[in-house]
């Protein structure tokens, strides 16, 4: 049998509590109506309705079951309707680029964030590095981003910046694991893997040219966005990553003194904002914060270089 | 090296030298130390005390740090920086002869400010400071006419000849904090978190000792450890035969400031030992490392 179709019968004669007018509303005859709720009656092993020739009224196994009712049809109403939005092609989806390395957790706990907020908005999250999300963007493929500063794209819109300071992983023999702060400059010499300059391509320059300013000229840069891959060439000793702690056994993470790198994060939008935007980008900063070590950019710090008589000018 | 000796013994010992190091964050109060008590022979750092005592007497009124002296080239101290080494007449100010001690650490501009600031008046100030195990027992030219005697040649230049056999300097008397010039690890960096804190003297005397020791020439001793654009470090050194020391402050970007004293005595009387030099930066980076640890 139908059950749901049947719940919807039986909540009709709640209601009307005479089964000529509950046929009636139904738009179908008396005796077909008063056989189904038989039939129900014999599905669940219980007397919902106690009939007299004057009057029909719930039993007690009937009450009990009319919120339970309710609930369960309703929730397939919903389910009917959302399915039939999405096959119309207008549902309530909120199409978000999301970083490549944000990593399981902050994913999940961004779609898990977004579900509680929005229940009837469905979030299709896509993997996209910063190029690629400004393009999808503007052509209207996406309807919000996070995307890593520094960016600059005429048509978007942007919330609040995030940073956080990445540290550098290191193979546990590397000798500069016996500090436990690592300046940049102390890397000079080694191998880095870093994020692919096609997909991040102002992080990218941005992180170089930190690098140079402080006395790291990698020897060679291998670009991946797969981090396990990264891993595999710091655990071998071939290079060094910038990024948060790893649980990898083998590579060890330390703090750069001074905090020389600074990675943001934005959220964007097109100019004309989309209906769950504002709700994405709320759930998103919260979860970077709680969930990626992100936090509010305050003032930048200026890079400044102290002056010593025996390395400036003319010495 | 077996894998459990201390980091800062590891160091000093892959120099060829024995070390005393004091190292404490100066607004924190977090110390690190090896031998930090033991007393040191300052050479040339106790030009930093003299140059305290200056800069407090120039502000009771009892000199003027612009005011001009004449340095005639005739019976100055000699050495190898400065006016020391220059050949002629000089006439140049006490804050400029200060300079000259401080940053190319020149024997002449110390004994100059010295006589005019009397030594006993630079050890009365360190006892009023509470460092009792800092004394100043005589200037640059006392010392170098007891490395004479002691060494048994006629002038400097013979000295330095001399001064390649271990068993001259096994009898130099300046070599031994008791009648040297001295101090220990810990009263040095007391007194720099003080200079650092300005509580050595006023804020503008402790900012213009700071200045001085920022533009220190030396590139090899403590600054060779913290080669990094954004790490700032101030010192004075000090020298000797198998003598290498240095005093200093190493400032972080993100606002730590750490005071570190080192000092070294080589087994090899070899005068250039530049791993021996750069002990001096790499321990204080060890010791430095050890109080950012735990911030």
């Amino acid at each position: 049998m139908d059950l749901v179709r049947h719940l919807g019968y039986f909540l009709v004669v709640t209601e009307e509590l005479h089964f000529g007018n509950a046929a009636a509303r139904l738009g179908m005859a008396q005796p077909p109506l008063s056989q189904r709720i038989r039939r129900l009656e014999e599905e669940l092993g219980m007397r919902l309705f106690e009939r007299s020739s004057r009057r029909v009224a719930l039993t007690e196994a009937g009450r009990l079951l009319v919120p339970e009712a309710r609930e369960i049809v309703a929730r397939v109403e919903r389910m009917r309707d959302l399915m039939a939005d999405l096959a119309r092609g207008d549902a309530a989806v909120v199409r978000a680029g999301v970083p490549a390395d944000l990593g399981a957790p902050v994913l999940a706990a961004l779609i898990a964030g977004f579900r509680d907020r929005r229940p009837d908005v469905r979030l299709a999250p896509a993997e996209m590095g910063t190029a690629a999300q400004v393009a999808a963007l503007l052509e209207g493929r996406l309807d919000v981003g996070l995307l890593r500063h520094p960016v600059a794209a005429d048509g978007l819109a942007y919330g609040p910046v995030l940073v956080r300071h990445p540290g550098v992983l290191l193979a546990e023999d590397d000798e500069l694991t016996a500090w436990a702060t690592v300046h940049l400059g102390d890397l000079a010499g080694r191998e880095l893997v870093l994020f692919p300059r096609d997909a991040e391509p102002g992080l990218y320059d941005d992180t170089l040219a930190s690098c140079r300013r402080g006395g790291f000229v990698p020897t060679a840069i291998t670009c991946t966005d797969r981090a396990e891959f990264a891993l595999g060439l710091v655990l071998s000793g071939t290079a060094v990553a910038f990024g948060a702690p790893a649980e990898t056994p083998g590579v060890v993470w330390r703090p750069l003194a001074g905090t020389p790198l600074a990675w943001r994060c934005l959220p964007a939008w097109r100019a004309e904002p989309g209906p769950y935007v504002r709700d994405f980008t709320a759930v998103a900063v919260r979860v970077l914060k709680e969930s990626a070590g992100m936090v509010d950019e305050g003032a930048p710090p200026t890079p400044r270089v102290a002056p010593r008589p025996a390395t400036g000018f003319l010495a | 090296m077996s894998p459990g000796v201390d980091p800062l013994e590891r160091v000093f010992r892959g120099a060829g030298v024995t070390g005393w190091l004091h190292a404490v964050d100066v607004d924190g109060g977090r110390e690190v130390g090896l031998r930090a008590g033991e007393p040191v022979v300052l050479a040339s750092v106790f030009k930093l005390p003299l140059l305290l005592e200056l800069h407090r007497q120039a502000e009771r009124g009892l000199l003027d740090l612009a005011g001009l002296v004449r340095v005639p080239a005739e019976g100055r101290t000699r050495g190898g920086t400065g006016l020391a080494a220059m050949l002629d007449d000089a006439t140049l100010s006490l804050r400029d002869l200060a300079y000259l001690m401080m940053t190319v650490s020149d024997n002449a501009a110390a004994d100059a400010l010295l006589a005019r600031v009397g030594r006993e008046a630079v050890n009365a100030l360190l006892d009023r400071l509470g460092l009792t195990e800092t004394r100043v027992v005589h200037d640059c030219r006392d010392m170098l006419t007891s490395l004479w005697e002691d060494a048994g040649v006629a002038d400097q230049s013979d000295v330095t000849q001399a001064c390649a056999d271990p068993e001259v300097v096994a009898r130099l008397r300046a070599l031994d904090p008791a009648r040297s010039n001295r101090s220990t690890p810990r009263d040095m960096t007391r007194l720099l978190a003080m200079i650092w804190r300005d509580e050595a003297a006023g804020a503008a005397s402790c900012a213009a000792i700071r200045r001085l020791m920022a533009l220190q020439v030396w590139p090899h001793r403590l600054a060779s450890g913290f080669p990094f654009d954004d790490v700032a470090v101030s010192g004075k050194t000090g020298t000797l035969p198998t003598l290498r020391n240095e005093v200093g402050v190493v400032e972080y970007p993100d606002g730590g400031r750490y005071a570190v004293a080192v000092f070294t005595r080589s087994l090899s009387t070899a005068q250039n030992q530049p791993r021996a030099d750069a002990a001096i930066g790499a321990a204080a980076r060890v010791a430095i490392d050890q109080l950012r640890t735990h911030i």
